[in-house]
């Protein structure tokens, strides 16, 4: 490594092997999770997204042995375009259109920033919302994402490591926050108040992707 | 629900307000919590909770004291879904349209502002599903609901239109005049589709059901993964199944010819 490609990684910490390390993780703690997932979502769902996600994130590492050389965004945008084929459900749209819009965020650029991969996940979560219309308090994987964020944001200016720290530690709270809430959206809603109780599937996965994202950090 | 009280019975208003509210309520109460949800004294609602225990309709908790729904209520449930009409002649009708179509089947009719589903047969496929009877959902989120409202006179249907149109996804329709055209439109066509309105990633495509008089008794339709029931607007094959399904239960239940002969013809206009 050069003298000039130290001094921008300190301020660009992350790159195309640091996605490579977070999509990777991503499918470890999904599939660590797996039976969990299903399980939670066997009280307010049906019973797949455990299952779901995890043949989509196998799918991911195929997709990532055959992508090298490809920037960071482009890994996403075909992490994501890979989840919206292989998951289905509402998961396979809801994480597909995520890692698309951040891959597209972040562009042709080699190695990006705390501020640019914020940008990134902020542009993924209005992916979400977009297709879901959720908002804070519905009970779906926008009460992870949106602590995750808020976090991000009051981090500006941290160092890598504990800004996703914070983020992860928000979006995990915000998971466990789902289970007293009433689901509004998704087939969780058609439970109305019998939902109140169970921690929603979807922001409990949300919490392990950013908890991925806070390991590939190192 | 209405103000004409002073013709009913009240103890009997109050034991099925009890039992409405711990159908929606947390899975357990107790006597002061269904007090003061209901705005009744304590001691009415303790009586009313131990003539139900009597029959099976509530049951304590033994170790809270708290009260839940009891095992007589899915006997009622059963027997329910077992005198209903349009269920009872949807079982080999809804089984043979699964088969057709390789998806799930769902029959539901309208409650008020929601569609109670009273049949569903899985995708034939051993993937877990999870049974939807007794589930219910709005009804402008459904193609059941939609086509079943579409069939109802005009008073009926502004109704259902005025009242509340929540947004489950970004793709639900919830302007009451966009709405409005699309059950003209479904009217006409004789389906609804459903793409995405309810649940991101599912789709349905339903018809309706008429009775002997020519009203609508519900609707049975075909849910599931968007990209194979509505890959580019409705699959043509799944809408000349429902359609056919609809028109032989219409005329199980004895519907004239007219509406018979109105389904009969498949038209895949309608977006």
């Amino acid at each position: 490594m050069s003298a000039n490609q130290r001094i921008r990684g300190a301020s660009a910490p992350c790159d195309a092997a640091f996605v490579t390390r977070w999509l990777r993780g991503c499918a470890a703690q999904i599939a660590a999770h797996r039976d969990y997932l299903t399980q939670l979502d066997a009280a307010v769902g049906d019973a797949d997204h455990g299952v779901n996600l995890d043949r989509g994130f196998v799918a991911v590492g195929s997709v990532l042995e055959a992508a090298d050389g490809l920037p960071p965004g482009e890994l996403l945008v075909q992490a994501g375009s890979t989840l919206v084929l292989r998951v289905g459900g509402a998961a396979g749209p809801l994480y597909g259109t995520a890692f698309r819009e951040a891959g597209r965020c972040l562009g042709t650029a080699r190695t990006f920033g705390v501020a640019h991969l914020t940008e990134a996940l902020e542009a993924a979560l209005q992916g979400v919302t977009a297709l879901g219309a959720a908002v804070e308090g519905d009970k779906t994987m926008v009460d992870a994402w949106l602590p995750a964020i808020r976090a991000l944001r009051d981090q500006a200016g941290a160092a890598l490591p504990d800004a996703l720290h914070a983020a992860t530690v928000a979006a995990e709270a915000g998971a466990a926050a789902t289970t007293a809430m009433e689901a509004r959206k998704g087939r969780a809603s058609y439970l109305g108040p019998r939902s109140v109780g169970h921690q929603d599937p979807g922001a409990t996965s949300t919490a392990l992707l950013f908890l991925a994202l806070e390991r590939a950090a190192g | 629900m209405g103000d004409p009280r002073r013709s009913t019975i009240q103890s009997v208003d109050r034991a099925a307000r009890i039992l409405k509210a711990l159908a929606t309520g947390p899975p357990r109460s107790g006597v002061s919590e269904l007090a003061e949800r209901l705005g009744l004294a304590k001691t009415t609602v303790h009586g009313l909770l131990r003539t139900l225990e009597r029959q099976d309709l509530v049951e304590q908790d033994a170790e809270t004291g708290k009260y839940r729904l009891g095992p007589e209520m899915l006997e009622l449930g059963n027997a329910f879904l077992d005198h209903h009409e349009l269920r009872g002649r949807s079982l080999l009708w809804a089984d043979t349209l699964a088969n057709r179509v390789g998806e799930a089947v769902r029959v539901g009719v309208l409650h008020g502002r929601r569609v109670l589903i009273v049949h569903h047969v899985f995708r034939p496929d051993d993937s877990v599903q999870i049974l939807e009877v007794g589930a219910s959902v709005p009804w402008h989120v459904s193609a059941l609901g939609k086509v079943h409202a579409a069939a109802l006179p005009n008073d009926r249907r502004r109704t259902l239109l005025a009242g509340a149109l929540p947004q489950l996804t970004g793709r639900t329709i919830i302007d009451p005049h966009v709405l409005a055209v699309a059950l003209e439109e479904i009217g006409v066509a004789g389906f609804a589709t459903e793409d995405q309105e309810a649940v991101i990633g599912e789709a349905e495509i339903a018809a309706a059901v008429f009775d002997h008089r020519g009203h609508p008794v519900g609707a049975i339709g075909v849910a599931g993964p968007a990209e194979r029931v509505t890959p580019a607007g409705p699959s043509e094959a799944i809408v000349a199944a429902v359609q056919d399904t609809a028109r032989r239960l219409s005329w199980e239940m004895g519907a004239p010819r007219r509406h018979a002969v109105a389904a009969r013809r498949p038209r895949v206009d309608a977006g």
